[in-house]
């Protein structure tokens, strides 16, 4: 089977290429898995090279792409060998792809190989870059220690802590590489993160463990409606304001007898010589008279020296001002002598745990030292329990021991055992056993092979969490993980069901879904405000849920992915309704809607898709047809040439060309044409939608044409032909989503070897209707997934 | 020899068991200038800014060189500096070019612009620049203050997608590198750089150093954890856990300095919780916030990203409602070079704003700027043609008084621009005998 002519086959026209299709397409459903060669025999295929393929080279490409002038930078005299060519392995990739759609050696070129010796070429190049056994051993490859990314980093605190408070909103952020923001390689860790990290781990400790000092309790403001006044006293908003003698009566139910700290918030507007005078009393007890001299504008807080141990049950607080004072012949400020009352708090009960504790709290503390149980007998129950949930795995006394140890410290030093523990968490947040994925450190090897592992049970479980939940695993998975039961594949596809199914599985839409589609992207699009009015962050905001609601639903519903391409169905709420020119549909909450079938269908017709592919002031063709190419056909172009100076001059012939005109006259340059006879059809047949995804039948006084012609020779008329032709080429699609997501899965990009995976998970997937359930699955059961090549210190 | 002991302080400390990569750059060379170090005098500043798509040049480069030059349309801005600065047209960074590796001239704008090193092509494995100027300086002079360095940008990384033909959306979005793989995150919220620079105020930095202890044992212990793990894994793997023991490393040493360091008083600065919705605000934030950092001596290294290479955003206050990108592709089309000219405008203005505030800011005998050396460019010159020669650069301040300024050189054609940093690490006190692919010093700066 050859890969090259499964991807490129669109590109054919349909004499030569219907057949491979076919054919292709049959193998790829019936027997995927034996449809490769045998492991190419080295040394025939060097004799190749060296007596046929070194003469194509040398014949038709050196011409242009030799020495330090070569066009693109790319200069092909260097490669003598079979092995030179593997050495440049990405390269001959990309260089075999413009061979195979013809794009090089160019139309007018001075000689051009015969469809034979094309052919030849290609199937050498095929065999040689791809030529992979899939029947033995294949590489399932070797994935970089992943760190956790923001999302990733937040989910789990969130299902670790109990506490959802998004402490890497502030994070730096993670660099992208193929296309996600997960993978290993390109995750790194500047000093800038780790102090966030440190900072986090900080928060973290203090929300989740109640420190238990009395700098831990919160102050409890006495609300307004709790106070009663006596004498000339304003009860306002935002203060007290005492004009002349009078008191208030602040009243507090405690539900915990104890010790309570009292604190008051006042300042005074000063007359005559001395302070104001505040009498502070409890229960008709005397406390303490304050002389009140900070200014009213800027109040202090008089906090009672002493705890105060008060039985559970009502109190009553009086704060009076003793000694009013005016005098309308002193200075115009300072005539009259008033107190201002801010804020009246307390705290406690001091010593004890209060009754309102975090929920965190309980579930951490499992243990406290006293009646004979040692400081370090608690803590290192408690360390090991968050540990093994916080590294994902389990983790030996010895592992911790340290941990433990400065634990103990802290708390000897002083500070409350809850402090220590505080301490304690924080070591564990920013070990990198958290922070880093780490697998392979403790494998079984697999009999009969030196060089793969497989995964271990607990390095399976957190593959799939952060797979689909972006998060670590629940407990179910780790109960699967210890009884050595996530290798089976039944109780895998049994998992992959329920973590879809559960809410959390929408951490996978936003995080899979939105890297994909490039759903994220929006956030930093601003159409031009003169010509499309109307256009709001919110408008951005409902055309990305859209999108998001529509991969949910084929998620939850376990629809065929084709639907992706095809579905007669979407969601909106009113707001995007009324965008779409649709007043049926009523409220915030995004419901399901038919299409009119007409004019779009499947995702490439939702506004968010077509408002991306546009630049801020127009329609982009190009930009749309390499979407579609990427993301819908599996065939991504090959990157333009370093730069496109004949555009200049095409510009110039005819300055006042449209933009389908002005795209006509780049086809006309052979080295644009190869792979802009595809994209701009396909683009150019989406023109129906404005650069916002609206409809539109006219671009100012012109009738829009969306009809065209593919290089295939397949012809349409409307957006929606054009998607009906897209859509038999759902093989390419499920093979190019199955990439993408075989890459989200593991965090790596997707190698040569991989193919024997892709194949299978494709065919498998394909078989079973397409069900997105099933796509899931078989990537779950893959090599790539479940193994790992084996590394060395010098891999 | 002074410079050799230099780098064992610098290493002292490190532990036994793992030590950082020994950079090429820390060849021993004799410093020409030490300004930095001379007590009394006020340390030199250095600061690389960068903006993204090259510029028209006929409006930005001047007419003629020397010293009575007119500052063309673009740089008009400027008018109130032009004898603090030197605008240097000729520079080129060749490994910015495809030399073999294809489209991808913007993500090549961004990391070779201060590295002058040809980055791998990659979407993500073996992803290699170089060491970036910046960071070469803060290995050498950054102990010597709070932070050895501060990167500022104004949008994050790309987070979806793909940011240019085949390279990781890294290249295209960090200009600093700490090492060939690791680039140096960019903080973009005014209020978190601030923090960084400042801590959060007086309640927060009580709490700050009574966990300076308990961070400083954390350290250690993960130090350990670390090393333990680096043992068993790969050698991709233990590249990752490198980064996470040299950021531990790093603030360790922080934290060590604190203590022996003068305390600085957060400055009075009214910032906004997230990142303002005003361009203006924003940069014109970031810009006061490099004046802060400088003026406190809190850092003497840092590097600003206007925004990120291949930007698109549109600039509607000067009436620029197309991205910036697509326009920068303008194929000799007069309105597109019009708007691309009024991008290219603007944004001088908002570099004159930062010079002018430096420049109002007493320092010594002189004032801040005459203390700096302030790097103003873009690794491409003309965005329609994605060249990497003729670069748009101005060396703002006198470095010290070792620059010598008010002039346009007009030095000769694909003059690497390296060989300004050459001479720029010469004064920021952290010399090297080349940098990148330099063929010397760029000696018509000397004073």
């Amino acid at each position: 089977m050859r890969m090259i002519e499964i991807v490129f086959h669109f590109l054919q026209h349909p004499r030569s290429g219907g057949m491979i299709y076919s054919l292709a397409c049959l193998l790829l459903l019936t027997n995927a898995v034996s449809a490769n060669a045998a492991p190419p025999d080295v040394e025939k295929s060097e004799k190749q090279f060296q007596s046929r393929i070194k003469q194509f080279i040398t014949k038709y490409c050196l011409d242009c792409h030799t020495g330090e002038e070569a066009e693109a930078g790319l200069s092909l005299e260097k490669f003598k060998t079979r092995a030179s060519i593997l050495e440049q392995r990405e390269a001959w990739e990309k260089i075999v792809k413009r061979i195979q759609i013809q794009s090089m050696p160019p139309k007018d070129a001075a000689a051009l190989p015969t469809d034979k010796e094309r052919e030849e070429a290609l199937a050498w190049f095929d065999d040689t870059l791809y030529g992979i056994d899939c029947t033995g051993d294949v590489n399932p490859g070797r994935v970089t220690i992943r760190r956790l990314n923001r999302n990733e980093y937040n989910n789990t605190i969130r299902d670790l802590v109990g506490i959802d408070f998004q402490p890497a909103n502030n994070f730096p952020s993670d660099d992208v590489g193929y296309g996600f923001d997960n993978i290993g390689d390109v995750l790194s860790l500047p000093p800038l993160l780790m102090e966030k990290y440190l900072d986090a781990a900080e928060q973290i400790a203090e929300k989740a463990i109640f420190a238990n000092t009395p700098d831990s309790y919160p102050w409890t403001e006495i609300p307004d409606k709790n106070f009663e006044k006596q004498g000339a006293v304003n009860l306002g908003k935002r203060s007290a304001s005492f004009h002349s003698r009078g008191t208030i009566l602040g009243t507090i139910d405690l539900q915990q007898a104890g010790k309570y700290e009292f604190r008051i918030t006042a300042g005074q507007t000063p007359a005559g010589t001395e302070p104001a005078k505040m009498e502070v009393k409890l229960d008709g007890k005397l406390l303490k008279t304050y002389d009140v001299k900070a200014g009213v504008d800027v109040p202090e807080k008089y906090t009672l020296a002493e705890a105060i141990a008060l039985p559970k049950g009502k109190h009553v607080l009086a704060i009076s001002f003793l000694n009013d004072f005016y005098d309308p012949k002193g200075p115009p400020k300072e005539r009259d002598r008033n107190l201002y009352v801010y804020e009246v708090s307390y705290k406690g009960p001091l010593g004890q745990l209060p009754a309102d504790l975090p929920a965190s709290h309980n579930k951490i503390i499992t243990c406290k030292p006293g009646s004979g149980r040692s400081i370090h007998y608690c803590a290192e129950k408690i360390l090991k329990q968050f540990a093994e949930q916080a590294f994902r795995r389990p983790v030996e006394r010895e592992e911790i021991k340290p941990i433990v140890e400065l634990v103990e410290a802290t708390v000897k030093s002083g500070r409350s055992f809850e402090q220590g523990i505080q301490v304690g968490l924080q070591a564990v947040l920013v070990s990198p056993h958290f922070l880093f994925r780490i697998e392979g450190i403790r494998n079984t090897p697999r009999a009969g092979s030196n060089n793969v592992q497989n995964m271990n049970q607990y390095e399976i479980a957190a593959r799939l969490s952060y797979f689909l939940w972006s998060s670590m695993p629940d407990e179910k998975l780790f109960e699967l993980a210890a009884q050595g039961r996530l290798d089976d594949p039944r109780t895998l596809q049994v998992q992959v069901k329920r973590m879809l199914e559960d809410p959390k599985s929408e951490a996978f839409v936003k995080n899979f879904a939105g890297q994909w589609l490039n759903l994220r992207n929006l956030e930093e699009l601003t159409p031009d405000p003169k010509k499309f009015r109307g256009f709001s962050s919110q408008l951005k905001e409902d055309m990305r849920q859209e999108t998001e609601e529509f991969f949910s639903y084929i998620m939850k519903e376990d629809r065929s992915v084709v639907e992706f391409i095809n579905a007669d169905y979407t969601f909106m709420n009113e707001r995007l309704a009324k965008f779409y020119g649709n007043d049926q549909v009523k409220g915030e909450t995004f419901q399901k809607v038919n299409l009119d079938k007409t004019k779009r269908a499947g995702l490439i017709t939702q506004a968010s898709i077509l408002t991306l592919t546009s630049n801020p002031g127009r329609t982009s063709p190009v930009k749309r047809g390499k979407w579609i190419m990427e993301n819908i056909l599996g065939t991504p172009p090959p990157a333009p040439p370093p730069n496109v100076p004949e555009l200049e001059a095409a510009a110039k012939a005819k300055p006042n060309a449209t933009l389908r005109e002005q795209l006509a006259l780049h086809r006309n340059i052979p080295g644009c044409a190869a792979c802009h006879d595809e994209m701009d059809p396909l683009g150019l047949g989406f023109e129906n939608f404005d650069a916002i995804g609206r409809w539109r039948d006219k671009e100012g006084k012109h009738k829009i044409d969306s009809s065209g012609q593919l290089p295939s020779g397949q012809t349409f008329k409307s957006p929606v032909e054009l998607i009906a032709i897209l859509e038999q080429q759902k093989q390419g699609f499920c093979r190019s989503l199955t990439e993408k997501m075989l890459t989200y899965a593991i965090g790596r990009g997707v190698e040569f070897y991989d193919k024997c995976a892709i194949d299978e998970i494709a065919a498998n997937f394909t078989a079973k209707g397409y069900r997105f359930s099933a796509l899931v699955t078989e990537i779950v059961l893959s090599d790539p997934f479940l193994k790992r090549q084996r590394g060395s210190q010098n891999d | 020899m002074t410079n050799l002991l230099k780098r064992r302080t610098f290493l002292k400390g490190i532990g036994t068991t793992m030590a950082l990569p020994l950079l090429e750059i820390m060849q021993p060379h004799q410093s020409l200038f030490s300004a930095a170090t001379v007590a009394g005098k006020p340390p030199v500043r250095t600061a690389f800014i960068f903006f993204p798509n090259g510029v028209i040049g006929p409006s930005w480069m001047p007419q003629t060189a020397g010293k009575d030059y007119q500052l063309p349309k673009s740089l008009k801005s400027l008018e109130n500096v032009k004898s603090d600065i030197n605008v240097i047209s000729g520079l080129a960074q060749i490994n910015a070019r495809a030399l073999g590796d294809g489209a991808g001239d913007h993500a090549r704008c961004a990391s070779v612009y201060l590295t002058s090193a040809h980055p791998t092509k990659t979407s993500g494995a073996d992803i290699k620049a170089g060491v970036s100027v910046d960071q070469v300086a803060a290995q050498q002079v950054g102990h010597q203050t709070r932070l050895p360095s501060l990167e500022l940008g104004m949008v994050r990384g790309r987070n979806a997608g793909q940011c240019d033909s085949g390279y990781s959306c890294a290249y295209s979005s960090n200009i600093s590198w700490r090492t060939p793989s690791t680039p140096t995150a960019k903080e973009i919220v005014p209020k978190l750089a601030f923090e960084r620079l400042f801590g959060g105020g007086a309640e927060k930095e009580k709490q700050r150093a009574r966990h300076m202890k308990d961070r400083q044992s954390i350290l250690d212990l993960v130090k350990h954890d670390a090393d333990q793990l680096k043992k068993q894994l790969g050698k991709s793997d233990q590249r990752k856990i490198d980064e996470y023991f040299s950021s531990v490393r790093e603030i360790e040493l922080r934290i060590e300095r604190s203590t022996h360091q003068e305390k600085i008083k957060p400055p009075e600065m009214k910032l906004p919780d997230g990142i303002p919705s005003e361009l203006q605000e924003h940069i014109r934030l970031m810009y006061d916030l490099l004046v802060l950092a400088f003026q406190t001596d809190t850092t003497r290294i840092a590097t600003f990203m206007v925004g990120n290479a291949g930007s698109n955003r549109t600039y509607p206050m000067v009436g620029v409602n197309s991205g910036h990108h697509e326009l920068s592709h303008h194929q000799n089309d007069e309105k597109k070079m019009a708007d691309i000219q009024k991008i290219d405008e603007y944004l001088t203005g908002q570099f004159a704003y930062f010079l002018d505030r430096l420049k109002s800011t007493p320092e010594g005998n002189g004032n801040l700027l005459d203390n700096s050396m302030i790097c103003y460019g873009s690794a491409i010159g003309d965005g329609n043609r994605h060249t990497h020669h003729d670069l748009p650069i101005i060396l703002a301040g006198k470095g010290g008084g070792t620059i010598k300024t008010g002039f346009h050189h007009q030095v000769k054609t694909e003059t690497p621009l390296s060989n300004l940093f050459v001479s720029m690490l010469d004064r920021a006190g952290a010399p090297v005998t080349s940098f990148g692919d330099s063929t010397g010093r760029l000696t018509v700066i000397d004073a």
